[in-house]
């Protein structure tokens, strides 16, 4: 019964700190709790966030100060838990100099308790297990290394070393040990009262990329694409109704390992931005940077992924074709496949009419019984409005490429022949057209008699455009003369 | 009284840091529960990094495509949408949500979940009960206060200001908490929608998981005459979600899909509540050796994100008594997919939690095949009675009883013996379009063997040349001719059908061979039989220039 009554009067309690912490903002109230000191507590008015690319964001938290006039701490909580320090600024017209900036890594810890009670008197209360009745002692700290040594009276004692339950009081939390990591801001006032002021910082754990979702139609080549906003935060700390700024592209952080960019299993990398667009569309841009800008508020809670539109396409044409790209001397004993590719333009005319942010664009097609199923995704860099981009999806099943070297022949010293045999074969009902590319060319290679006609793409490649018919196959070949 | 209380309480939590207002903050956002799944279909793919031995299920490479379909009535206004019981290895940017009659504001997907740290983390700064229970009488005590800290153990400041650690005395002790937060107790999906006026909507939500992957299973059987095999195949699939996906519509899709990794969406790692007190050390201790402890830097280790999945993904029996082999009967049928190939079960079925299951994809008979003993080896090789490897090779035509797509996975193979199959080899096998030649690994045959030496090398000196390239570097070319012999030995009771795929230097020929090889695979390659316990020997000549710089 009495165990019910104070539980009640529990949520009493819990309920009158609430709603006084409503007259004044909670994290206020969460200051007077942990420091005993009660430094000037900061109330936020307006948040706004704005997140790069690569995993670092620009928080600039507007708040009220309570200022005294002359110095004072201040303390600000609620600040992101991965904050970068030395990137904090504090800024109040007029009202306020700054005489230092902390940023208190210093938790509060029970070992820390201990620790810092060395020379300082602790209660310790000692409950026997026969009776349940406690003693009360005061003991003085002398030690706290590898075990606990007290002074309780005249006689020197380890803390709990008969086992024996035994409770250590301390009367006070040190001032500089904290729940969390806490910037305080020492600052000088002007004057007395309330002042708007900005705290501005950097920190990582906040990052932003597109996603995108891509419908290709078989019977029309035609692809409808949706593209989000991909939101996440790790950073430790919930951003409570920010006004949201999201910059495509990420200044130069010298020094900073921010290149997490391995791309496991590509079996070799393959260009996807054809040709750099040259339109400038209507995005918002500062600098060399596009911008965009969340349309409403939100909160970004911790741990969270948020998703936002901002891009809805229909009907784009868009281009279905295969591609088999072959090292130098590349020979195999099985069809290695060649891998689909979609390409389509992002110019305002007949493409997507949009500058891209990197992110992921996912490939989705309709089975025969009408539903969408996955087939493949690949990366997209950031793009220019009016890019042509070649995306590829994955290997094709049904169209391989068996690339042999018939023949090495030396012609004379530094000068060789390679006869190389390429075995188009397409097992689908249709024809496809295939683009073999041959690498690994160096410039001054030669090609000196080839099947079909092929076209030197770049120094480095040759490509040939064949066509093979349903369910049959093509020999290509071709000779190439080399100084290796 | 104490009802009353209670219902004040949704307010309590709205204030708590936690609680996740979005939108303009002027009318927060209803959650409504999207409503239950009335049809669901499992589409699953395989890993995009090869073929494994066998699916284990507690490391699945592949992922799936889940779509959901659910009826969910949303008010006017601003509302949450929240999608209960998804898949757990849920990719959360692939979410697509369709069928809404106003668009999606925002998706959002919280990985914050409740747990005791999660509660405690919660409580700081709040009111808390620490309770304790004397061992003796049982009779527990109430005591009043703050929650101080939380950092690797947890400090209680009580209501009379005495500050103490939580588990430090050797009493029981345990804390009863406020509702301080409304963490859900699995990360959850929702999506933010506004709506004028109160609608009814049958909206579907598919998205990408991890946790699933599928592997085709083929049992070769060869006839005894060795001239045929029996070839039959089994979809196999599973799920080491621990959400379980009833009566669906399931398929599988075959060839590899471009996957782009480093997609990595911020995780809860939870962290264990540590009672962790200030040093133990007692009189009866032995020394120890002092050290150092490194100061770590607080926020998200993100090393801790990357093992993610599997701390999503709680499996509290993940053991293996409890995965579960389904075998159900009749026959996948496979369709076009783009230039995938997509194999469908033909009626629904679960894909239950940790389950492995198994669909029949085809059985043809009385293929043809070719028993083939082969190697590889290169002109220069030294080899002492090495074994050669056994292969089956056929075609995948309608002529051999095939011409059906075979997609990856792994061969076992069967001899018959007074109709009790033998296990003979395990081998992958590749993605195999139609037409296309394929091979059986088969084992290694320890009755054939071969050795194989270099018997001659000689540089005729009339043809050598001297070949000044400036005035400090001279090439010495010189024409280099080796004479290789290869030995077979078949000490079976039949005879062998041999194949030696021979790789010769860059530029080198051979020139002349007492057997006539023919060409595979751009390699000049010998193939004869050779008789039931028998030898044949093949010689031959090959021709190479060799430039080499003369020392000034």
């Amino acid at each position: 019964m009495l165990h019910i009554n104070m539980r009640v009067q529990g949520f009493a309690i819990g309920l009158l700190w609430s709603l006084g912490a409503a007259a004044q903002p909670a994290h206020a109230a969460q200051a007077v709790a942990t420091a005993p000191t009660a430094p000037a507590a900061s109330d936020r008015q307006d948040l706004s966030v704005t997140i790069y690319a690569d995993d670092l964001a620009l928080v600039q938290d507007h708040r009220t100060i309570d200022l005294t006039g002359g110095k004072q701490r201040v303390e600000f909580q609620n600040v992101s838990a991965q904050i970068r320090a030395e990137t904090v600024s504090l800024a109040a017209k007029d009202a306020l100099t700054i005489v230092e900036q902390n940023f208190d890594f210093d938790l509060l810890t029970p070992a820390k308790l201990m620790e810092k009670a060395v020379g300082h008197e602790v209660t310790i209360v000692r409950t026997s297990p026969g009776t349940g009745a406690e003693t009360r002692e005061k003991a003085l700290v002398l030690a706290t290394n590898g075990g606990v040594v007290l002074k309780i009276g005249d006689h020197i004692e380890v803390l709990r070393d008969d086992g024996m339950p035994a409770r250590v009081i301390f009367d006070k939390v040190p001032d500089n040990l904290r729940a969390h990591p806490t910037l305080s801001v020492t600052v000088n006032g002007a004057r007395s009262g309330p002042v708007p002021a900005t705290l501005s910082y950097l920190t990582p754990g906040l990052g932003w990329r597109a996603d995108y979702v891509a419908l290709f139609d078989e019977a029309t080549a035609k692809i409808d694409v949706q593209g989000w906003i991909t939101l996440t935060n790790s950073s430790g700390t919930t951003y409570d109704n920010a006004k949201t700024l999201l910059v495509a592209g990420s200044p130069n952080v010298s020094g900073g390992a921010t290149d997490g960019g391995g791309r496991p299993y590509m079996r070799q990398p393959r260009p996807t931005l054809q040709q750099a667009g040259t339109e400038s569309g209507s995005r918002e841009r500062l600098g060399d940077y596009y911008l965009y800008p969340l349309a409403e508020r939100t909160t970004i809670a911790n741990l969270q992924t948020k998703q936002v539109s901002f891009l809805d396409v229909h009907g784009v044409p868009a281009e279905h074709g295969y591609e088999f790209r072959n090292q130098w001397l590349g020979t195999s004993n099985t069809p290695l496949s060649a891998r689909t590719v979609y390409s389509f333009t992002t110019s305002s005319h007949a493409g997507l009419g949009d500058q891209l942010p990197a992110g992921i664009l996912r490939f989705y097609m309709r089975d025969k019984r009408g539903d969408p199923q996955f087939i493949g995704e690949s990366r997209i860099d950031h793009t220019p409005m009016g890019s042509k981009l070649s995306l590829s999806t994955g290997d094709a099943f049904d169209v391989k490429v068996q690339s042999t070297v018939e023949k090495r022949s030396r012609l004379g010293y530094d000068h060789w022949q390679s006869d190389m045999r390429y075995v188009v074969s397409n097992a689908l009902p249709k024809p496809v057209t295939v683009s073999v590319l041959q690498a690994g060319l160096w410039g001054d290679t030669t090609i000196k008699s080839e099947s079909q006609k092929s076209s030197r793409r770049s120094a480095e490649e040759a490509e040939w455009v064949v066509t093979v018919p349903a369910n049959g196959s093509v020999t290509l070949t071709a000779s190439f003369q080399t100084r290796f | 009284m104490r009802r009353l209380l209670y219902a004040c309480l949704p307010l309590v939590a709205a204030l708590a840091p936690l609680s996740a207002a979005a939108g303009d903050g002027n009318a927060p956002a209803k959650t409504v529960r999207a409503g239950a799944v009335t049809d669901l279909a499992v589409t699953v793919y395989r890993s995009p990094y090869g073929v494994s031995e066998s699916l284990d299920l507690d490391q699945l490479g592949g992922f799936a495509l889940v779509t959901e379909t659910r009826t969910v009535s949303i008010p006017a206004g601003e509302s949450r949408i929240r999608f209960e019981g998804v898949a757990d290895g849920i990719q959360p940017a692939s979410a697509i949500i369709t069928g809404l009659p106003t668009g999606v504001l925002e998706k959002n997907h919280d990985a914050q979940v409740l747990s005791p740290s999660a509660l405690v983390k919660a409580t700081v700064g709040r009111s808390v009960w620490l309770v304790r229970t004397d061992r003796k009488t049982g009779k527990e005590t109430d005591i009043q206060g703050t929650l101080v800290s939380d950092s690797e153990g947890v400090v209680f400041q009580s209501a009379a200001g005495e500050i103490e650690a939580l588990r430090c005395s050797g009493l029981p002790e345990a804390f009863h908490f406020d509702p301080a937060t409304d963490a859900p107790a699995t990360p959850t999906l929702s999506a933010l929608v506004r709506s004028p006026t109160p609608a009814t909507a049958t909206i579907r939500l598919s998205y990408l998981a991890l946790g699933f992957d599928w592997m085709a299973n083929y049992v070769a059987t060869i006839s005894p005459d060795g001239s045929s095999i029996d070839l039959g195949a089994w979809v196999t699939l599973g799920n080491s979600n621990s959400v379980s996906f009833p009566d669906a519509h399931a398929q599988v899709v075959a060839g590899r899909l471009n996957r782009e990794s480093e997609q990595v969406e911020p995780v809860d790692p939870g962290t264990e509540i540590l009672a962790q007190c200030w040093p133990r050390g007692s009189t009866s201790d032995s020394p120890d050796e002092p050290h150092i402890v490194g100061a770590r830097p607080y926020g998200f280790d993100s090393v801790l994100v990357t093992a993610s999945r599997k701390a999503m993904a709680p499996m509290p029996m993940a053991d293996m008594a409890l995965q579960e082999v389904m075998v159900t009967g009749a026959r996948a049928q496979q369709e076009q997919l783009g230039d995938l190939k997509l194999y469908r079960v033909p009626w629904r079925t679960s894909v239950t939690s940790r389950q492995i299951k198994q669909v029949r994809m085809l059985d043809q008979q009385a293929i043809p095949v070719k028993l083939i003993y082969h190697a590889d080896l290169s002109a220069d090789d030294e080899l002492e009675s090495t074994p050669l490897r056994k292969i089956l090779r056929t075609r995948n035509d309608r002529a051999h009883h095939l011409g059906l797509p075979l997609p990856a996975g792994r061969v076992a193979t069967f001899y018959e013996r007074e109709g009790v199959p033998l296990l003979v080899n395990e081998a992958p096998l590749r993605d195999v379009a139609v037409d296309e030649e394929f091979e059986i690994d088969v084992g290694e045959a320890p009755d054939v063997r071969i050795n194989a030496e270099t018997a001659d090398r000689a540089v005729d000196p009339k043809k050598l040349k001297r070949l000044r390239l400036s005035s400090r570097v001279v090439v010495r070319s010189s024409e280099v001719d080796e004479v290789h012999v290869i030995q077979v030995t078949n000490a079976r009771s039949a005879s062998a059908f041999v194949e030696l795929s021979v790789l010769v230097p860059d530029g080198a020929t051979i020139v002349e061979a007492d057997h006539v090889p023919g060409t595979r695979n751009g390699h000049p390659t010998f193939s004869l039989t050779v008789p039931a316990e028998g030898t044949a020997l093949i010689q031959f000549r090959t021709q190479e220039i060799e430039d080499r710089p003369e020392d000034p």
